[in-house]
């Protein structure tokens, strides 16, 4: 039994102040603020779909940085390409984890497509990502050991972490999309 | 120096470095161009909506990116913009091969290159249509310097009067 919050805080324990972090929207960004609010969190109040796709970016742009993103299952289906421009864009920085209810909890609980038929991790394969750096976790000790290898190996790597249907925290992160973009540029000492 | 080299020629000197792009028959003579050129890295897309996020990642890496994509493809990307670019501030220059105007062969391309513009209003991106050789490197450079004064999306059309259509 894998709980999204106690990964996330694995991540958050393990990631340092250079790297740069993406969180989608839903549940993802809720957790990743509570286990620790940091001027390198992108926070994605919405566009279903570009949490994996915003990493993608920032790891080519800034390939000397490690760059994680944490996505909900609902916001990877929508956007399912993406993983073969990944694939084939292949940055060595770039950590892709998927937190997999199986739902889209944020708006009811409904049923999304890895509750029927679809695999995501199998999906990653057969986009081009390596199958050695796929891993399919459902346990904490698992999902540390796999983050674990992927921080210290080269990417790109795919983590799809079946977790369990908890709810978010009540916290919630900074609202304001400004605030959230130039806290992370003015970290990070970069400029349009 | 023909519109494709004037084009090319001004993104680098604006130090635009990532080729975000799905193909079309007019970007294809910038993609051309591009893919010899080791100052640009082309990312091609699966859609047009992916390369807003990942454009976007880009920019707020203090990098500059670029969406080539055809005259359907804005259709494809316009949410990610609306609730990612524009309430973030992210700059995304748009280039745009325009289809479904003067001259279209093929009736499905229609609604969407006559609804282009309205919907680039509708979203108060700023738009500027190249018709003619001597006006590529103004427009150009004045649409990238608008993309990067307001931080927000802005596209330049690239018409068949410039282009030529598609038989």
């Amino acid at each position: 039994m894998l709980k999204r919050s106690e990964a996330t805080q694995a991540v958050v324990n393990r990631v340092n102040d250079d790297t740069l972090m993406v969180a989608s929207l839903g549940f993802a960004k809720y957790d990743l603020f509570k286990a620790k609010d940091r001027p390198r969190n992108f926070y994605m109040w919405n566009s279903m779909g570009m949490g994996a796709s915003m990493a993608l970016g920032m790891a080519l742009a800034q390939p000397g940085k490690r760059v994680v993103v944490l996505q909900g299952d609902g916001d990877l289906l929508m956007n399912l390409g993406t993983l073969a421009t990944e694939a084939n864009q292949n940055p060595k920085n770039l950590i892709h984890v998927v937190w997999d209810n199986r739902m889209y909890a944020i708006t009811g609980k409904q049923p999304t497509a890895t509750a029927g038929k679809a695999d995501l991790a199998a999906i990653a394969i057969g986009s081009g990502f390596d199958k050695n750096k796929v891993a399919r976790v459902e346990t904490l000790a698992a999902f540390e050991k796999a983050f674990e290898q992927a921080w210290v190996e080269e990417g790109p790597w795919f983590i799809h972490a079946l977790i369990t249907d908890d709810a978010a925290p009540k916290e919630r992160p900074p609202k304001s999309p400004t605030f959230i973009k130039h806290r992370f540029m003015t970290d990070l000492g970069v400029e349009h | 120096m023909d519109w494709p080299q004037k084009i090319t020629t001004m993104l680098k000197r604006y130090q635009v470095q990532f080729i975000n792009y799905v193909p079309d028959a007019i970007g294809e003579k910038l993609l051309k161009l591009m893919r010899e050129d080791r100052d640009f890295h082309l990312v091609p897309l699966t859609r047009e909506e992916e390369g807003v996020g990942i454009a976007a990642g880009q920019a707020i890496c203090g990098k500059r990116p670029l969406l080539l994509m055809p005259t359907s493809g804005f259709g494809n990307a316009m949410n990610a913009i609306a609730s990612l670019n524009i309430p973030y501030r992210i700059p995304l220059p748009m280039i745009i091969g325009l289809r479904g105007a003067l001259g279209e062969f093929n009736p499905t391309q229609v609604m969407m290159g006559q609804a282009l513009p309205q919907m680039l209003d509708a979203m108060r991106i700023p738009h500027f249509e190249i018709q003619r050789e001597d006006e590529v490197e103004v427009l150009t450079e004045g649409f990238l310097r608008v993309c990067y004064s307001t931080e927000s999306p802005a596209a330049l059309i690239l018409t068949t009067q410039l282009a030529g259509w598609k038989e």
